[in-house]
């Protein structure tokens, strides 16, 4: 009992470092919905059909196979009963993808999102400097085969999956690494694992909460070191020859996998940590059945094993509306995020009773609906010189009337709204959030004189007195309703006299346009906004996408990556920009963020929050709102309210496994 | 009649060569490549792929080649070792993905084939022999009907019918619990009770056609002298009308059934997208969307031969009937 009420300290005081509670306006943190400390003097309790395994001899008994220390999760309404179905529509690859399932990583969100709890892992200590992050797993705790869940599972994925640069060319994910730099990983001893890395982290729990953190706990060494063509040669130079494939990160990551890959679910031997396992493959399949893990490692609070449900049920659809239409037949048990949209709520509303379902408010973590960015390093020299004006994107942003597009477009719902933190964050910022969003003609209009004022025609041109007209490309197939957004924000801008066009692309057309160096701007969503995502989102405020971003900031984040690092290379066609000082300073804080913590961290964020609405580097529509979930009625213990995002993978961390059915 | 034959399947040769070269082509040379579209995909879940990332995976799926170098091992693996490359899209081998859906595409197509052909041909040669007559204008405007309205819209019109009066699930050939079942008479006559639907969709447009080419046919023969020369000899009618005129008018019916392959494999795709149904249809549009290009090149390809088999089959039937063309050939 010592230790694990030490385990429920030590986290306390971790999120009291981490979290953004000493911040001012900081939303009170809930109770915490899960905790390790449980008193089953009385023993386990566990599903009928595994006692009934248990009583033939062919699993061992319920207390042998939890670990000392199981994970109790408060159900969110009452203590369940075992049994039943809980049925999914899903597009036919990764299962993970629609957020339904695959959420254990070590440490996780918890369910309203505001913090991070104890998950495979029972708890951590955090250095004084926040330099060195020790892991707590589970003694005792089984994978799905009833092997041993130890830390050698976690070094053998740091080691060789992470770090093996024959599956993961590029080395461990940004996530993972801090200020650049991987962390040394060791073994303390079977059941504790150490995060040493060389500047201090303030992200590292919330990153592991997230979709990549998952990684962590789905490499059980045991298993996968068959598929390790240094530690077995020629069992997977067999493997691979029986599949046809030549190249082994292809073949690892069709028949292994990770996080981001179908394969990570289609091997059905492959232990798992998951609270339902696999008995088939899945891909290509129509219909795929997962059953309970009789390893799961967690209980309700009366000691019975999780989960309630016996089974999860895939059903393919490969077109939304025959989603859809399983849905109000209520053929489905909760309805996929894809078809849960506001457009369809008269639908689903309407066939509840027939379905027997009903609806479940689902908040977006996304910021806006439409982020919109232009080319400040576009080739053509005036473009640029206008796009990087800050009174022009103010300028614009006046000459779009946001409660128009909400009233038609979103049915009334949702606010008008800049890319920023949601109002439940922490870094909310008022001017961040609310700058700019009002519509008034005569004020854009005195910004935009500064940059391109009134032509005789009533359309406005460069300060050279030439023409000046520019395009922005959306994405029809992705969000239909930036179409109809687009639609009135036109209208409005040629109102205000600017000479543009919107370029409405299909999805395959979208991307090339995007990469064009030429495209003067473009339109992408924006996500991961709610409580404390915006810590971990930073790169979007910057237009950082990775590989790719919405209008042409090349030469900013090429002059980012070398004041970063002065070898870095810059790529082909790329001349480097030096941003407005503003600008440079928010890049100079996206690095620091991460290396901060408490109310240092607080306080740069509020900087570069206060920055980022002085500049207005992008340009928001509205909040999303308006979303739900479809649950069937006899399905019980599914919160009030569902989140929806993929930082925090929602709904994934609202516990399915205490979801039950009520006969 | 042999050199005939040898002749033609001589031309096939560089016919398929040329489509399959032009089929590959055309789905690499669009800028972008499936590595983008799954970069993309991975973008509208929120998730961000690292350019590292995207290079190694093109490097593994040999999409840094040059294009031809592509094609050739695609072409190599085909015709020596019946390897249709993989499927990036499905992440299995493209005939692991093909195969198991052509049983079910072939049922349903020739079940819909069989459902045309049971209504239209009566109601053919019913509207020519009753012509101008009541029951002629109603399948005539039910015909017409079944041509205009557009299958996807027919096929979304029942599911909702089937859905909201009988109650029955849509959506698929199977009830969930025979989907991945082995096949047993339980499952078949499973698919059996949701085979109708798709098959009256795909039906629909392909009945009034038949309807027509019919009637116009058989209209022309019915006044032709042999009739009545046949009637006068007290030929009883309905024997009479089987025997000759009838067989007649379908001869331009059954020349025009030469796509029939093609139709039996790629017919009602978006049907089958709309319904959900395992065929092979929506398998070749996603493809195409994804830029999947093995898989679509595959599709494309197998196609094709069906293409040019089944004119291959339509030619040597017409030599058959028609001895001009033989001679003229040979």
């Amino acid at each position: 009992m010592q230790k694990v009420r030490f385990g429920v300290t030590r986290l306390v005081a971790a999120s009291l470092l981490l979290s953004a509670s000493a911040l001012p306006g900081a939303v009170v943190l809930p109770v915490q919905a899960q905790d390790n400390a449980a008193v089953c003097a009385s023993g386990f309790t566990e599903a009928p059909q595994l006692k009934a395994q248990v009583d033939a001899g062919a699993l061992p008994p319920v207390a042998e196979r939890l670990p000392l220390e199981p994970l109790v999760i408060q159900p969110a309404k009452e203590i369940g009963t075992y049994g039943g179905q809980f049925i999914d529509s899903w597009g036919g690859g990764n299962i993970a993808d629609i957020r339904q399932f695959g959420y254990e990583p070590l440490v996780r969100w918890s369910v309203d999102g505001s913090e991070v709890v104890p998950g495979v892992a029972k708890g951590w200590d955090v250095s004084e400097d926040a330099r060195t992050y020790t892991i707590y797993l589970r003694e005792g705790m089984k994978w799905s085969d009833g092997q041993p869940f130890t830390a050698d599972d976690i070094l053998f994925w740091w080691d060789r999956v992470e770090n093996n640069p024959k599956v993961m060319t590029g080395g461990p994910r940004g996530e993972l690494k801090n200020n650049g730099k991987a962390p040394t990983v060791t073994k303390v001893d079977d059941y504790t694992v150490a995060f040493a890395y060389e500047d201090p982290n303030g992200l590292f729990l919330q990153n592991m909460a997230g979709p990549y953190g998952q990684r962590a706990v789905q490499f059980a060494k045991h298993y996968l070191e068959q598929f390790d063509i240094d530690a077995n040669p020629e069992g997977v130079a067999k493997l691979m020859a029986d599949a046809g494939q030549t190249d082994y990160a292809a073949w690892w990551k069709a028949n292994v996998g990770t996080y981001n890959d179908a394969a990570q679910f289609n091997d059905p031997k492959r232990p798992s940590v998951h609270a339902w396992i696999g008995t088939d493959t899945l891909l290509g399949k129509e219909r795929v059945t997962y059953v309970r893990n009789p390893y799961y490692f967690a209980v309700d609070p009366e000691c019975q094993q999780l989960p309630y449900i016996d089974e999860r049920v895939w059903a393919l659809a490969a077109d939304p509306e025959v989603t859809l239409l399983q849905a109000i037949q209520g053929n489905i048990t909760m309805s996929p995020r894809n078809v849960s949209t506001p457009q369809n709520r008269a639908v689903f509303f309407d066939n509840q009773e027939a379905g027997g379902y009903h609806l479940v408010p689902s908040r977006s973590c996304d910021y806006n609906t439409a982020v919109l960015t232009f080319s400040v390093n576009s080739p053509d020299p005036r473009k640029a010189a206008v796009f990087s004006n800050p009174d022009f994107r103010k300028g614009v942003s006046l000459a779009i009337n946001r409660q128009e597009i909400i009233d038609t477009v979103y049915l009334g719902q949702g606010e008008p709204f800049q890319p920023a933190p949601l109002r439940d964050s922490p870094f909310f910022n008022e001017a961040m959030a609310k700058n700019f969003t009002e519509f008034d003609l005569a004020k854009a209009a005195e910004y935009l004189d500064k940059v391109l004022p009134m032509g005789a025609d009533g359309k406005r041109v460069g300060l050279d007195g030439q023409p000046f007209a520019f395009s922005i490309d959306i994405n029809a197939d992705f969000r239909p309703d930036t179409v109809d957004t687009f639609q009135l924000i036109e209208r409005t801008w040629k109102q205000a006299g600017l000479d543009v066009t919107i370029n409405v692309r299909a999805d395959n057309v979208f991307q090339n346009s995007l990469a064009a160096p030429e495209s003067d701007g473009g339109v992408w969503v924006g996500e991961n906004g709610c409580g404390q995502l915006p810590l971990l989102n930073l790169n979007r405020f910057l237009n950082d996408y990775g590989s790719w971003q919405p209008g042409n900031w090349k030469g900013w984040t090429a002059w980012n990556a070398l004041r970063l690092d002065p070898n870095a290379t810059v790529p082909e066609g790329v001349t480097p920009v030096e941003p407005p000082a503003n600008v440079a300073r928010m890049y100079e804080l996206r690095s620091l963020i991460p290396t901060k913590i408490g109310d240092e961290q607080a306080a740069l964020m509020k900087e570069f929050t206060d920055l980022a609405a002085e500049e207005l580097l992008a340009i928001g529509v509205a909040t999303p709102a308006g979303f739900y979930r479809s649950v069937k009625n006899d399905v019980h213990n599914v919160p009030d309210e569902l989140i929806e995002g993929w930082l925090y993978p929602g709904p994934a961390p609202s516990n399915l496994s205490t979801y039950f059915i009520k006969q | 009649m042999g050199s005939f034959i040898l002749r033609r399947i001589i031309y096939v040769i560089p016919a398929l060569i040329a489509v399959s070269l032009i089929s590959f082509l055309v789905i690499a040379v669009p800028p972008g490549d499936f590595v983008d579209r799954l970069a993309e995909e991975a973008a509208k879940k929120g998730d961000i792929m690292p350019l590292a990332e995207i290079e190694a995976m093109r490097r593994a799926y040999g999409l840094d080649q040059p294009l031809l170098v592509q094609y050739w091992s695609w072409i190599t693996g085909v015709v020596l070792r019946g390897d249709f490359g993989y499927s990036f899209g499905w992440n299995l081998p493209v005939k692991e993905v093909i195969w198991p859906r052509l049983g079910l595409t072939v049922v349903l197509s020739l079940a819909s084939l069989l459902f045309v052909w049971v209504v239209a041909i009566p109601i053919g040669i019913y509207s020519a022999v009753r012509r101008y007559s009541a029951g002629d204008y109603f399948f005539t405007f039910l015909g017409f009907l079944g041509l205009a309205v557009p299958n996807f819209l027919l096929a979304l019109a029942l599911m909702y019918v089937a859905f909201a009066w009988f109650g029955q699930d849509v959506g698929g050939l199977f009830s969930p619990e025979y989907i991945e079942a082995p096949w047993s008479w339980g499952k078949f006559t499973d698919l059996m009770a949701h085979l109708w639907l798709p098959m009256v969709v795909l039906g629909t447009s392909g009945t009034a056609s038949v309807i027509r080419v019919i009637r116009a046919n058989l209209i022309d023969e019915l006044h032709k002298p042999y009739v009545t020369a046949a009637r006068a000899k007290g030929k009883g009618e309905f024997a009479l009308l089987m025997k000759y005129p009838v067989r007649h008018a379908m001869n331009p019916f059954v020349s025009g059934q030469n796509d029939i392959f093609v139709d039996i494999v790629s017919g009602g795709t978006i049907v089958a997208i709309v319904m959900g149904l395992q065929t092979t249809g929506p398998l070749l549009i996603k493809a195409l969307l994804e830029q999947d290009m093995y898989m679509a090149a595959s599709f494309i390809l197998m196609l094709s031969v069906l293409v040019v088999v089944g004119t291959l089959l339509s030619d040597l039937l017409l030599a058959w009937l028609d001895p001009r063309i033989r001679y003229q050939q040979g």
